[in-house]
């Protein structure tokens, strides 16, 4: 079985560690110059405002302005390098059943000595084997690669492209791509709807993951700063801002998604109090909603063992639905 | 007598459809034999039955007396050729041996090599660029190689030119004729098969219409030809398979069961090829009539 297994997909093995070659030879030179420009830049020290100066704060703020004025684009690059597993699923997933049914070679291999349940156990096996290491080795990259570009963000690792990217949720997802892509194939028979089954469900749930769970995997807490004065509280870089908005004195939402800094005894454009203009009364506060950024591994965990979960009820799903094809 | 196939009220179901029912027969050991009916008449559900890739929706089907669905250890006495001789086409037929090696516990390599040297087959070659003759002689040696008691072959020959079937035929029976393996093959013409073939399974829209060794099924049908028939008993028949009737005069095929000694009728032999599509023509009419609503 192993030596079947090795002699049908040793080809698209071949290409997929030859495309992820490429992809290094192309990422690792970029990570780099990164690493360079961050270091360079000094902006390794703008990582905890409170310790700078006042000009050593301006020297980073011209820094990371700077930093993401060369390197913004690559944050559409993680964007693509977010679709990677579910390609996995499509082309390793997708055709380990439905490519035996239909050219019709399920009727040779399950007729063999080995059961198809055994076949069914060992193939799933090895594949998911080979797509862990691969998820493995994905996500150690890309955590090393988006570092530079996370650390410059506001928004930090929990933040919704570079969360998905790097850690360990990769092996989650790649592992649920390709046991959905299995499914699909036992369900569907047929490579070309199975693969287009599978990439449907995959964006299906990663977004109904993404926007309906991740946000309340740990209650969310909430800070509060005033709209006049030293602004945004210490710590606050990193952390996964879920909601914002202006409370009154006596707590009711005045304005939604926005925030306001005036300086200390600023006044507004008109000369009467910070915010009067926008039908703020005295005692009015800056509110957030947030996760903080120490809950990441945490974050990830929660999120790997539910993209696990689902791939092991998929694979077990789709182990029973072999034996019913013939 | 020992019974390598036995199917009792045998029925598989596609939906609503029923692709196989009430299907009752035996197959005795060391027999060649013919499946035989149109397109779409169930022989290939009834062999994925037989070689345990379908689970039974009724009755039961046993191979060596063993229910074959989901019975991995039975499967080492079972060869099976599906139809259109389905095999990894990027795999050369030396691959295929290996593969065969590793899948099977109990595998003579050595044989397989040997037939298709003998067949001329190249080892290194992708299998999909065979020719189909070629390409289902692999799938027979495959098949051989698991030394196999029962040897199940879905429409071997349906897609060979004639004289790849002769060859694929002539080659089946020399290896199985002294091993003693049972064989059952299936086909939708019977005179692929009938010079090879000692017993016969007639299946036509779902059912089994005939099952018998072809010498008995030879010996108890005869052609009557004689003045117009009522449909009133005629001695020593049993019954009428299938009648044709001009103004004056009936030809009748009949099942019998003794001599027919009535002076008014003439009897003539019949060939296995008459019998068999007297049986069909009588289930095509059945059917078409029922699935158009309308009495027969």
């Amino acid at each position: 079985m192993i030596w079947l297994t090795w002699r049908q997909h040793r080809k698209l093995a071949f290409y997929t560690l030859l495309g992820f070659l490429v992809l290094a030879a192309v990422l690792v030179p970029i990570g780099l110059s990164m690493r360079h420009t961050f270091a360079d830049l000094g902006l390794a020290q703008c990582l905890r405002p409170s310790t700078l100066s006042e000009t050593a704060a301006q020297t980073c703020e011209v820094g990371l302005r700077r930093f993401s004025d060369r390197y913004d684009s690559l944050n559409l690059v993680a964007v693509l390098l977010i679709t990677l597993p579910v390609l996995v699923g499509l082309f390793w997933g997708a055709p380990l059943v439905a490519r035996e049914v239909e050219q019709g070679t399920h009727r040779f291999v399950w007729t063999q000595g080995v059961g198809r349940t055994r076949w069914a156990l060992v193939k799933f096996g090895l594949v998911g084997g080979a797509v862990v290491l691969l998820a493995v080795g994905y996500g150690l990259g890309m955590s090393w690669w988006v570092e530079p570009l996370t650390k410059a963000a506001h928004e930090g690792r929990l933040g919704v492209i570079v969360f998905d990217l790097q850690g360990i949720v990769p092996i989650g997802y790649t592992l649920f791509a390709v046991a959905l892509g299995i499914f699909a194939g036992t369900v569907f028979k047929r490579m070309l709807p199975a693969m287009g089954i599978t990439l449907a469900g995959y964006i299906g749930v990663r977004a109904a993951v993404e926007i309906l769970a991740r946000p309340h995997y740990q209650p969310a807490k909430t800070q509060t700063f005033p709209i006049e004065g030293g602004g945004i509280p210490e710590g606050d870089r990193g952390n996964w801002v879920l909601a914002v908005g202006i409370r009154d004195a006596d707590g009711t939402m005045v304005a939604e998604n926005t925030r306001i800094q005036c300086p200390p005894g600023g006044k507004g454009p008109d000369g009467r109090a910070c915010g009067a203009d926008l039908g703020l009364g005295p005692g009015a506060y800056n509110w957030e909603m947030y996760q903080p950024a120490d809950r990441f591994w945490l974050f990830q965990s929660i999120e790997t063992g539910i993209f696990v979960a689902l791939a092991v009820l998929l694979l077990y799903l789709a182990v029973r639905r072999v034996r019913r094809i013939a | 007598m020992e019974m390598v196939l036995e199917a009792d009220r045998l029925g598989k179901r596609y939906g609503r459809t029923w692709a196989l029912r009430d299907c009752s027969l035996h197959l005795p050991a060391g027999r060649i034999a013919a499946l035989v009916g149109p397109n779409g008449a169930g022989k290939s559900t009834l062999l994925h039955l037989a070689v345990g890739l379908l689970k039974p929706d009724e009755g039961a089907v046993r191979v060596f007396g063993r229910s074959p669905y989901g019975d991995t250890d039975g499967l080492a006495d079972i060869g099976f050729v599906a139809q259109d001789t389905p095999l990894y086409r990027d795999f050369t037929a030396a691959e295929l041996v290996v593969a065969g090696g590793k899948l099977n516990r109990r595998w003579d390599a050595a044989l397989a090599r040997t037939r298709l040297a003998q067949l001329g087959i190249p080892p290194d070659k992708p299998v999909g660029k065979l020719s189909g003759g070629q390409r289902a002689q692999v799938a027979l040696a495959l098949a051989l190689a698991k030394q196999p008691r029962l040897l199940l072959l879905d429409e071997p020959v349906a897609s060979l030119d004639p004289l790849a079937r002769r060859e694929f035929l002539q080659s089946l029976m020399g290896s199985v004729a002294d091993s003693g393996t049972t064989v059952l093959l299936s086909s939708h013409l019977l005179a692929d098969l009938e010079r090879v073939c000692d017993y016969l399974i007639v299946l036509n829209a779902a059912q089994v219409q005939l099952t018998g060794s072809v010498d008995d099924l030879v010996a108890g049908h005869r052609q009557l030809v004689g003045p117009r028939h009522d449909g009133g008993p005629i001695g020593g028949v049993a019954h009428v398979v299938r009648a044709s009737h001009t103004d004056r005069q009936s030809t009748l095929l009949v099942r019998t069961d003794g001599p027919v000694t009535d002076p008014a009728w003439t009897i003539r032999d019949v060939s296995l090829e008459d019998v068999v599509l007297a049986y069909l023509a009588d289930g095509v009419a059945q059917t078409s009539h029922s699935e158009w609503g309308v009495a027969a």
